[in-house]
Protein backbone atom coordinates (compact mmCIF):
# COMPACT_ATOMS: atom_id res chain seq x y z
CA UNK A 1 0.00 0.00 0.00
CA UNK A 2 1.55 3.52 -0.51
CA UNK A 3 2.48 6.13 1.74
CA UNK A 4 -0.76 8.42 3.08
CA UNK A 5 -0.94 11.41 1.20
CA UNK A 6 0.66 14.30 3.46
CA UNK A 7 -1.01 17.02 1.68
CA UNK A 8 -4.46 15.40 2.86
CA UNK A 9 -3.47 13.70 5.56
CA UNK A 10 -4.10 16.17 8.04
CA UNK A 11 -7.25 16.34 10.10
CA UNK A 12 -8.00 19.96 9.05
CA UNK A 13 -7.36 19.43 5.46
CA UNK A 14 -8.80 16.02 5.12
CA UNK A 15 -12.26 17.82 6.29
CA UNK A 16 -11.45 20.34 3.65
CA UNK A 17 -10.96 17.75 1.14
CA UNK A 18 -13.94 15.68 1.71
CA UNK A 19 -16.32 18.64 1.97
CA UNK A 20 -15.17 20.08 -1.48
CA UNK A 21 -15.74 17.14 -2.99
CA UNK A 22 -19.44 16.68 -2.14
CA UNK A 23 -19.66 19.24 -4.47
CA UNK A 24 -20.55 18.07 -7.94
CA UNK A 25 -17.68 18.05 -10.58
CA UNK A 26 -18.36 21.74 -12.32
CA UNK A 27 -19.65 23.55 -9.23
CA UNK A 28 -17.28 26.12 -6.96
CA UNK A 29 -18.14 27.19 -3.09
CA UNK A 30 -17.57 30.34 -1.84
CA UNK A 31 -15.42 30.71 1.27
CA UNK A 32 -17.82 31.70 3.71
CA UNK A 33 -20.17 28.97 3.31
CA UNK A 34 -17.04 26.51 3.13
CA UNK A 35 -16.08 27.95 6.31
CA UNK A 36 -19.91 27.53 7.83
CA UNK A 37 -19.90 23.88 7.00
CA UNK A 38 -16.41 23.26 8.65
CA UNK A 39 -16.45 25.40 11.64
CA UNK A 40 -13.17 26.34 11.05
CA UNK A 41 -11.97 30.17 11.62
CA UNK A 42 -11.04 32.41 8.35
CA UNK A 43 -7.55 32.07 9.40
CA UNK A 44 -7.20 28.39 9.79
CA UNK A 45 -9.43 27.88 6.49
CA UNK A 46 -6.91 30.02 4.51
CA UNK A 47 -3.61 28.57 6.18
CA UNK A 48 -4.88 24.79 4.72
CA UNK A 49 -6.16 26.16 1.74
CA UNK A 50 -3.36 27.91 0.58
CA UNK A 51 -1.42 24.10 1.45
CA UNK A 52 -3.73 22.86 -0.91
CA UNK A 53 -3.21 25.24 -4.03
CA UNK A 54 0.13 25.02 -3.52
CA UNK A 55 0.00 21.14 -4.25
CA UNK A 56 -2.56 21.95 -7.08
CA UNK A 57 -5.39 20.17 -5.10
CA UNK A 58 -7.73 23.07 -5.19
CA UNK A 59 -8.58 25.94 -7.84
CA UNK A 60 -9.40 29.20 -5.99
CA UNK A 61 -11.25 31.48 -8.04
CA UNK A 62 -11.63 35.20 -7.14
CA UNK A 63 -15.09 36.82 -8.09
CA UNK A 64 -17.07 39.91 -6.91
CA UNK A 65 -20.94 40.36 -5.99
CA UNK A 66 -21.60 43.16 -6.62
CA UNK A 67 -18.88 45.04 -4.78
CA UNK A 68 -17.77 42.75 -2.41
CA UNK A 69 -15.13 40.09 -3.49
CA UNK A 70 -15.53 36.36 -2.76
CA UNK A 71 -13.30 33.55 -3.10
CA UNK A 72 -14.66 30.46 -4.66
CA UNK A 73 -13.22 26.97 -4.56
CA UNK A 74 -13.54 23.70 -5.77
CA UNK A 75 -11.08 20.53 -6.14
CA UNK A 76 -9.04 20.93 -8.79
CA UNK A 77 -9.20 17.19 -11.43
CA UNK A 78 -5.67 16.12 -9.54
CA UNK A 79 -7.54 16.78 -5.99
CA UNK A 80 -10.38 14.68 -6.57
CA UNK A 81 -8.22 12.13 -7.63
CA UNK A 82 -6.13 12.51 -4.49
CA UNK A 83 -8.98 12.55 -2.28
CA UNK A 84 -10.52 9.36 -4.14
CA UNK A 85 -6.89 7.75 -3.87
CA UNK A 86 -6.36 8.99 -0.55
CA UNK A 87 -9.48 6.86 0.88
CA UNK A 88 -9.13 3.95 -1.29
CA UNK A 89 -5.59 3.76 0.47
CA UNK A 90 -7.38 4.29 4.16
CA UNK A 91 -10.00 1.47 3.42
CA UNK A 92 -7.25 -0.75 2.22
CA UNK A 93 -5.00 -0.06 5.64
CA UNK A 94 -8.25 -1.43 7.16
CA UNK A 95 -8.77 -4.37 4.90
CA UNK A 96 -11.86 -3.26 3.46
CA UNK A 97 -12.62 -3.24 -0.17
CA UNK A 98 -14.68 -0.43 -1.83
CA UNK B 1 1.82 5.84 11.17
CA UNK B 2 5.23 7.75 12.35
CA UNK B 3 6.32 6.71 9.16
CA UNK B 4 3.96 8.47 7.03
CA UNK B 5 4.77 11.68 8.47
CA UNK B 6 6.69 14.17 6.64
CA UNK B 7 8.04 17.43 7.41
CA UNK B 8 5.03 19.03 4.89
CA UNK B 9 2.48 17.75 8.02
CA UNK B 10 4.68 17.55 11.37
CA UNK B 11 3.09 21.16 11.27
CA UNK B 12 0.21 19.67 11.60
CA UNK B 13 -2.42 18.34 14.08
CA UNK B 14 -1.06 15.68 15.22
CA UNK B 15 -2.42 12.74 13.11
CA UNK B 16 -5.09 10.07 13.96
CA UNK B 17 -4.77 6.26 12.82
CA UNK B 18 -6.40 5.24 9.56
CA UNK B 19 -9.63 4.23 11.24
CA UNK B 20 -10.21 7.55 12.95
CA UNK B 21 -9.26 9.74 9.71
CA UNK B 22 -11.98 7.62 7.81
CA UNK B 23 -14.39 7.82 10.20
CA UNK B 24 -13.54 11.92 10.47
CA UNK B 25 -14.02 11.78 6.47
CA UNK B 26 -17.14 10.30 6.57
CA UNK B 27 -18.67 12.25 9.44
CA UNK B 28 -17.57 15.49 7.89
CA UNK B 29 -19.62 14.29 4.38
CA UNK B 30 -22.44 12.96 6.37
CA UNK B 31 -22.62 16.65 8.17
CA UNK B 32 -22.15 18.15 4.42
CA UNK B 33 -25.60 15.89 3.13
CA UNK B 34 -27.43 16.50 6.51
CA UNK B 35 -26.85 20.24 6.17
CA UNK B 36 -28.91 19.91 3.08
CA UNK B 37 -31.58 17.39 4.52
CA UNK B 38 -32.46 19.60 7.16
CA UNK B 39 -34.45 22.25 5.34
CA UNK B 40 -36.08 19.78 2.85
CA UNK B 41 -37.27 17.66 6.65
CA UNK B 42 -39.22 21.82 6.96
CA UNK B 43 -40.41 22.18 3.63
CA UNK B 44 -42.35 18.85 3.81
CA UNK B 45 -43.44 19.27 7.11
CA UNK B 46 -44.79 23.19 6.13
CA UNK B 47 -46.58 21.65 3.29
CA UNK B 48 -47.73 18.66 4.82
CA UNK B 49 -49.25 21.02 7.39
CA UNK B 50 -51.30 23.32 4.87
CA UNK B 51 -52.20 19.74 2.25
CA UNK B 52 -53.69 18.15 5.87
CA UNK B 53 -55.11 21.42 7.73
CA UNK B 54 -55.98 23.39 4.29
CA UNK B 55 -57.60 20.20 2.96
CA UNK B 56 -59.76 19.51 6.00
CA UNK B 57 -60.69 23.20 5.92
CA UNK B 58 -62.61 22.76 2.64
CA UNK B 59 -63.78 19.50 3.47
CA UNK B 60 -65.47 21.02 6.49
CA UNK B 61 -66.37 24.42 4.79
CA UNK B 62 -68.77 22.09 2.77
CA UNK B 63 -72.32 21.11 3.60
CA UNK B 64 -71.97 17.52 2.10
CA UNK B 65 -68.52 17.52 3.79
CA UNK B 66 -67.12 16.66 7.53
CA UNK B 67 -70.52 15.55 9.14
CA UNK B 68 -68.96 16.17 12.19
CA UNK B 69 -68.77 20.12 12.23
CA UNK B 70 -68.84 22.47 9.28
CA UNK B 71 -66.75 25.65 9.19
CA UNK B 72 -68.32 28.78 7.27
CA UNK B 73 -66.79 28.97 3.67
CA UNK B 74 -66.27 32.73 4.31
CA UNK B 75 -63.35 30.72 6.63
CA UNK B 76 -62.17 27.62 5.24
CA UNK B 77 -61.13 29.31 1.34
CA UNK B 78 -59.25 31.93 2.85
CA UNK B 79 -57.88 30.07 5.44
CA UNK B 80 -56.60 27.25 2.69
CA UNK B 81 -55.16 30.21 0.15
CA UNK B 82 -53.25 31.72 3.44
CA UNK B 83 -51.82 28.18 3.80
CA UNK B 84 -51.14 27.87 0.28
CA UNK B 85 -48.84 31.38 0.04
CA UNK B 86 -47.04 30.70 3.25
CA UNK B 87 -45.87 27.10 2.11
CA UNK B 88 -44.95 28.63 -1.40
CA UNK B 89 -43.43 31.87 0.74
CA UNK B 90 -41.06 29.48 2.67
CA UNK B 91 -40.57 27.26 -0.28
CA UNK B 92 -38.43 30.05 -2.17
CA UNK B 93 -36.97 31.29 0.38
CA UNK B 94 -35.91 27.24 1.98
CA UNK B 95 -34.84 26.18 -1.24
CA UNK B 96 -32.86 28.99 -2.34
CA UNK B 97 -30.90 28.85 1.14
CA UNK B 98 -30.19 25.06 0.33
CA UNK B 99 -27.40 25.21 -2.01
CA UNK B 100 -26.34 29.04 -1.20
CA UNK B 101 -22.37 29.68 -1.26
CA UNK B 102 -22.29 27.10 -4.69
CA UNK B 103 -22.57 27.93 -8.44
CA UNK B 104 -21.49 26.62 -11.23
CA UNK B 105 -23.59 23.48 -13.47
CA UNK B 106 -25.47 22.80 -10.45
CA UNK B 107 -26.87 26.28 -10.14
CA UNK B 108 -28.44 25.63 -13.81
CA UNK B 109 -30.38 23.06 -12.62
CA UNK B 110 -31.96 24.46 -9.37
CA UNK B 111 -32.72 27.11 -11.23
CA UNK B 112 -34.67 25.74 -13.74
CA UNK B 113 -36.13 22.95 -10.86
CA UNK B 114 -37.43 25.92 -9.06
CA UNK B 115 -39.08 28.15 -11.80
CA UNK B 116 -40.46 24.98 -12.99
CA UNK B 117 -42.91 25.56 -10.17
CA UNK B 118 -43.92 28.76 -10.41
CA UNK B 119 -44.55 28.15 -14.44
CA UNK B 120 -46.11 24.91 -14.30
CA UNK B 121 -48.27 26.41 -11.46
CA UNK B 122 -49.34 29.44 -13.64
CA UNK B 123 -50.45 26.79 -16.32
CA UNK B 124 -52.50 24.47 -14.34
CA UNK B 125 -54.04 27.76 -13.42
CA UNK B 126 -54.70 29.19 -16.58
CA UNK B 127 -55.92 25.99 -17.76
CA UNK B 128 -58.61 25.98 -14.77
CA UNK B 129 -59.57 29.39 -15.58
CA UNK B 130 -60.20 29.02 -19.10
CA UNK B 131 -61.89 25.98 -18.70
CA UNK B 132 -64.00 28.07 -16.40
CA UNK B 133 -64.67 30.58 -18.73
CA UNK B 134 -66.05 28.03 -20.64
CA UNK B 135 -68.62 26.72 -18.66
CA UNK B 136 -66.79 24.20 -15.96
CA UNK B 137 -68.66 24.23 -13.22
CA UNK B 138 -68.23 24.68 -9.81
CA UNK B 139 -68.15 20.97 -8.64
CA UNK B 140 -65.95 20.29 -11.95
CA UNK B 141 -63.72 23.05 -10.71
CA UNK B 142 -63.54 22.01 -7.18
CA UNK B 143 -62.74 18.41 -8.84
CA UNK B 144 -60.14 19.93 -11.52
CA UNK B 145 -57.96 22.61 -9.20
CA UNK B 146 -56.73 20.16 -6.08
CA UNK B 147 -56.23 17.32 -8.72
CA UNK B 148 -54.12 19.70 -11.16
CA UNK B 149 -51.82 21.27 -8.25
CA UNK B 150 -51.53 17.81 -6.91
CA UNK B 151 -50.51 16.36 -10.72
CA UNK B 152 -47.81 18.96 -11.07
CA UNK B 153 -46.66 18.50 -7.69
CA UNK B 154 -46.05 14.87 -8.31
CA UNK B 155 -44.29 15.59 -11.87
CA UNK B 156 -41.94 18.06 -10.38
CA UNK B 157 -40.96 15.79 -7.61
CA UNK B 158 -40.32 12.53 -10.33
CA UNK B 159 -37.65 15.54 -11.91
CA UNK B 160 -36.20 16.60 -8.95
CA UNK B 161 -35.89 12.46 -8.00
CA UNK B 162 -34.08 12.46 -11.40
CA UNK B 163 -32.34 15.30 -10.92
CA UNK B 164 -30.82 14.73 -7.45
CA UNK B 165 -31.45 11.11 -7.32
CA UNK B 166 -33.37 11.39 -4.05
CA UNK B 167 -36.09 8.97 -3.13
CA UNK B 168 -37.95 11.46 -1.02
CA UNK B 169 -39.11 13.17 -3.60
CA UNK B 170 -39.57 9.70 -5.96
CA UNK B 171 -41.88 8.17 -3.29
CA UNK B 172 -43.65 11.63 -2.91
CA UNK B 173 -43.82 12.10 -6.65
CA UNK B 174 -45.92 9.15 -6.76
CA UNK B 175 -47.93 9.21 -4.09
CA UNK B 176 -49.05 12.60 -5.29
CA UNK B 177 -49.41 11.95 -8.92
CA UNK B 178 -51.95 8.47 -7.59
CA UNK B 179 -54.16 10.55 -5.56
CA UNK B 180 -54.45 13.34 -7.78
CA UNK B 181 -55.61 11.10 -10.61
CA UNK B 182 -57.68 8.73 -8.34
CA UNK B 183 -59.34 11.63 -5.81
CA UNK B 184 -61.44 12.94 -8.44
CA UNK B 185 -63.65 9.72 -8.30
CA UNK B 186 -64.72 10.39 -5.00
CA UNK B 187 -66.68 13.80 -5.67
CA UNK B 188 -66.47 17.00 -4.22
CA UNK B 189 -65.88 17.24 -1.49
CA UNK B 190 -64.92 13.73 -0.58
CA UNK B 191 -61.67 14.37 -2.71
CA UNK B 192 -60.84 17.05 -0.59
CA UNK B 193 -60.50 14.62 2.62
CA UNK B 194 -58.72 12.66 0.10
CA UNK B 195 -55.95 15.49 -0.17
CA UNK B 196 -56.21 15.71 3.47
CA UNK B 197 -55.39 12.67 4.57
CA UNK B 198 -53.09 10.70 1.63
CA UNK B 199 -51.63 13.83 0.31
CA UNK B 200 -50.88 15.84 3.96
CA UNK B 201 -50.29 12.32 5.14
CA UNK B 202 -47.57 11.44 2.92
CA UNK B 203 -45.87 15.27 3.32
CA UNK B 204 -45.86 14.94 7.39
CA UNK B 205 -44.66 11.02 7.14
CA UNK B 206 -41.97 11.89 5.09
CA UNK B 207 -41.18 14.33 7.04
CA UNK B 208 -40.34 12.60 10.28
CA UNK B 209 -38.96 9.53 8.78
CA UNK B 210 -36.16 12.08 7.43
CA UNK B 211 -36.49 14.07 11.03
CA UNK B 212 -35.39 10.57 12.65
CA UNK B 213 -33.00 9.58 10.19
CA UNK B 214 -30.93 12.94 10.79
CA UNK B 215 -31.73 12.57 14.68
CA UNK B 216 -29.74 9.18 14.55
CA UNK B 217 -26.62 11.00 12.48
CA UNK B 218 -26.38 13.14 15.35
Amino acid sequence: MDELDPVIHASARLKITATLATLEVGDQIAFPRLQELLGMTAGNLSTHLRKLEDAGYVDVVKSHQGRSPVTYLALSRTGRRAFEDYREALRGLLGESS
Amino acid sequence: MDDNRTPATALDEPLGDPREMLAMLEEQQRRVADSQIAPVVWLYFIWGVAWFVGFLALWSGDVDGNPWFTIPAGVATPLFIVLLVISIVSSAVIGLRINRGVRGMSSFSGAVYGLSWSVCGTAFGLLGTALISHGMSTDLANLFFPSGFALMCGTIYLGGAALWRDKSQLVLGLVMLVVGAAAPFAGSPGNDLVFALVGGGAFLVTAAVMAARLRRNR
